[in-house]
């Protein structure tokens, strides 16, 4: 079979991106760009660079689909998939650059809302994020995904692992030793709290094994995805597969919108959010665009969520294996069925999560930014961007008499006489002085010069970050061309009850966990 | 012709002159829409009534099996490796067979019993078009098929919606009331 399709939908896609490109570069946009934010407007750099990259890439393929022969093999396959991922790619950065910023102009227009401080698009999460997996719902509901896309589509799936791997590279050791200690903690608790919950429950209401199995894997563990990997274990039937999906798919959505606008309310911290987003949320695709709702313009709330994410799958194979031992008991069907324990770990095991330590394991040799960066950045003062000149010393000797603690002082008189930031141990001294604004604005502002002096961003780190931010984006878009309303409007049964039940609880409790045990920073 | 009945069915479609006949002279070909739901199991019991009544008439059961529904069952679903995710297909697609078949065989023995001539077929496709194709392509005199599921009664909700049928099939529809 010939994959490839003749049409010219993906050299179209590509003349769009070139478009784009030569709009923002010869400044055929600049009036738009004002009215979406001018100077504020983040993506100018953006405009000027990716869509020409993907723009030549998608041209080239489109005449090669169009004009080349085409045979059946490898080649064909997986050059057929271009057309989806560029048609995924075109959206993202149609509604990054263009259609979020637009609903952030028009939300300033209705002003802040109520005393929250908060105008509305940031209070309800509606970035580029969540309006691009709303446009892939849509797309594929309303529309449906073109034949030619179709093959394409399914790479989000790698987007999002190629982003999880990607980000190995953006973790310190302690962080990933004190995220991680967390993450299986509340993980532990809560993912047996509720599977066990659902088995409870529906023994109380009397379903069928089968149906308590794969229930309790997809509210437990990681939604669709843990459902998928223990559905054909605990043998579920037709009707409870698609009782099950609709309904963690129907919570998963609804939670992805909800739970940005709480984290709102209650003003949590970027760790806190990624806590309950990774332990409350019950589908891991949601986890990933709940985080980046939060905080889409960084990758804080991302990097704790998808720690938990990891958890999540990582405890998959153990959960599938234990319902097929507690099905093979309860169901008793005389065979002698054995589980084959090395069998289901070896096929459940997910791959990426070895990349994502590698990465992490790289990282920490210092091959992408020396081995003490954090987020990227690192502390070099052999060659500071600026020095301290003989007025700027003057002013912080003229106050240095304000500052009482020893350290403080001996790092401050050791940053006037050199003229930069002498140690790594100087440089969170002086980063406190100036927090503390003990030696007045004058003074703060010369020694946050000083500090920015000998810290430097990591070139790879940096492009990292703009790759995951990419990758997560392009992901989360193609996974909400997978979820249609047919599967959603199939919640209901004793799987909606009980999973509304197991829902509320995991949400609720493990918000109150978070909130009253989780500190702001790992 | 568009009628509604004592009890809630609707009838509609056009009967033409041969099909008229055809159901006078007692060799009726009914085309049954059923996927073994408590909608669709009246409508078995109505075939075979009506069959029945004309001992020469003949039951061509349709199954469909709705595409886009299935095709989305992994959802967003990208934790799992490829061997998982492919796993989880051919379990459906083998579960759907195994029910599927367990209710042709359950229906063709109940069928048959009667001495009722009984073809069965299944096609994985959206719904209405299936159903509507299937009377297209052959001779049938009547479609049969259960009403849609009443509000708060449980199964699943991809259902062929009647007024989607009455404008396109060419032969009369007839739905047979949700049971009590």
């Amino acid at each position: 079979m010939v994959y490839t399709k003749r049409n010219p939908a993906l050299l179209i896609i590509g003349l769009i991106m070139v478009g784009i490109w030569a709009a923002a570069e010869f400044n055929l946009m600049q009036g738009y760009i004002a009215h979406l934010g001018g100077k504020k407007y983040k993506y100018a750099s953006e405009l000027t660079t990716i869509p020409l990259w993907f723009g030549v890439i998608a041209v080239v393929a489109g005449l090669w689909q169009m004009l080349g022969s085409h045979k059946d093999g490898n080649l064909d396959y997986y050059g057929s998939t271009i057309a989806g991922a560029m048609f995924i790619l075109l959206i993202a950065m149609l509604v990054r650059w263009f259609i979020a910023p637009e609903v952030a102009v028009f939300s300033k227009t209705l002003g802040k809302v109520g005393n929250t401080g908060k105008y509305w698009h940031k209070l309800l999460g509606l970035n580029y994020v969540v309006i691009g997996i709303l446009v892939g719902i849509i797309i594929v509901n309303v529309f449906r995904i073109p034949a030619w896309a179709q093959n394409g589509v399914r790479l989000s799936r790698l987007g999002l692992k190629t982003g999880v791997i990607l980000l190995g590279t953006l973790y310190s050791a302690a962080e990933l030793r004190n995220l991680g200690g967390l993450s299986i903690v509340m993980i532990g608790f809560f993912v047996l709290g509720s599977v066990g919950m659902v088995l409870w429950l529906g023994a109380r209401r009397n379903i069928p094994n089968s149906m308590g199995g794969v229930l309790s894997a997809g509210m437990g563990v990681c939604g669709v995805s843990a459902t998928v990997a223990s559905a054909p274990v605990v043998q579920a039937k037709s009707v409870e597969i698609a009782y099950t999906i609709g309904t963690i798919l129907l919570w998963g959505v609804g939670c992805m919108f909800l739970f940005p606008i709480i984290g709102n309310v209650l003003n949590m911290s970027h760790t806190q959010f990624g806590a309950w987003a990774g332990t409350g949320i019950l589908n891991s695709a949601q986890v990933a665009g709940a985080a980046l709702a939060y905080q889409p313009d960084g990758i804080e709330t991302l990097k704790v969520a998808e720690i938990f994410n990891i958890t999540r799958v990582l405890v998959l194979p153990i959960i599938v294996l234990w319902l097929a031992v507690w099905y093979v008991k309860r169901e008793d069907t005389g065979e002698n069925e054995k589980v084959n324990v090395g069998r289901v770990i070896f096929a459940k095991f997910p791959i990426f999560v070895l990349g994502f330590i590698l990465l992490f394991a790289l990282s920490t040799t210092g091959i992408f930014a020396p081995p003490l960066h954090y987020k990227g950045k690192y502390f070099d003062n052999t060659k500071p961007k600026t020095m301290l000149t003989a007025e700027e010393k003057k002013v912080l000797t003229d106050n240095a008499g304000k500052v009482k603690l020893k350290a403080r002082k001996e790092a401050l008189q050791r940053l006037i006489a050199n003229g930069k930031i002498m140690s790594i141990e100087d440089d969170t001294q002086i980063r406190g002085l100036a927090n503390s604004k003990v030696m007045g604005k004058k003074s703060g502002k010369i020694l946050k010069k000083a500090h920015k002096a000998v810290r430097h961003t990591a070139k790879k780190i940096k492009a990292f970050r703009k790759w995951i931010t990419w990758l997560f984006a392009f992901g989360l878009v193609g996974l909400g061309m997978q979820i249609t309303v047919k599967s959603m409007r199939q919640a209901g049964g004793q799987p909606a009850v009980i999973g509304g039940i197991v829902g509320f609880v995991k949400a609720s409790l493990s918000l109150v966990v978070v909130l009253f045990l989780i500190s702001d920073k790992i | 012709m568009s009628r509604e009945g004592n009890n809630g069915a609707l009838a509609t479609g056009h009967l033409s002159s041969a099909g008229l006949s055809a159901l006078l002279a007692g060799n009726a070909r009914v085309l049954l829409a059923s996927h073994g739901t408590e909608g669709a199991q009246a409508a078995e019991e109505a075939a075979i009534s009506i069959c029945k009544t004309w001992p020469a008439s003949s039951i061509h059961h349709l199954v469909i099996v709705p595409k886009s529904l299935w095709h989305g069952m992994t959802g967003d679903d990208w934790l799992n490796n490829g061997s998982t995710r492919n796993t989880f297909r051919r379990y459906v697609e083998s579960t759907l067979q195994k029910e599927i078949d367990e209710h042709l065989s359950a229906l063709s023995k109940k069928i048959e019993r009667d001495g009722i001539d009984y073809t069965n077929q299944v096609v994985v496709g959206e719904p209405e078009a299936s159903l509507i194709a299937a009377a297209d392509r052959n001779r049938y005199d009547l479609v049969l098929m259960g009403s849609p599921r009443p509000k708060g009664r449980s199964g699943l909700k991809s259902r062929l919606r009647p007024e989607v049928l009455v404008k396109s099939l060419p032969i009369p529809l007839l739905i047979i009331p949700y049971p009590d």
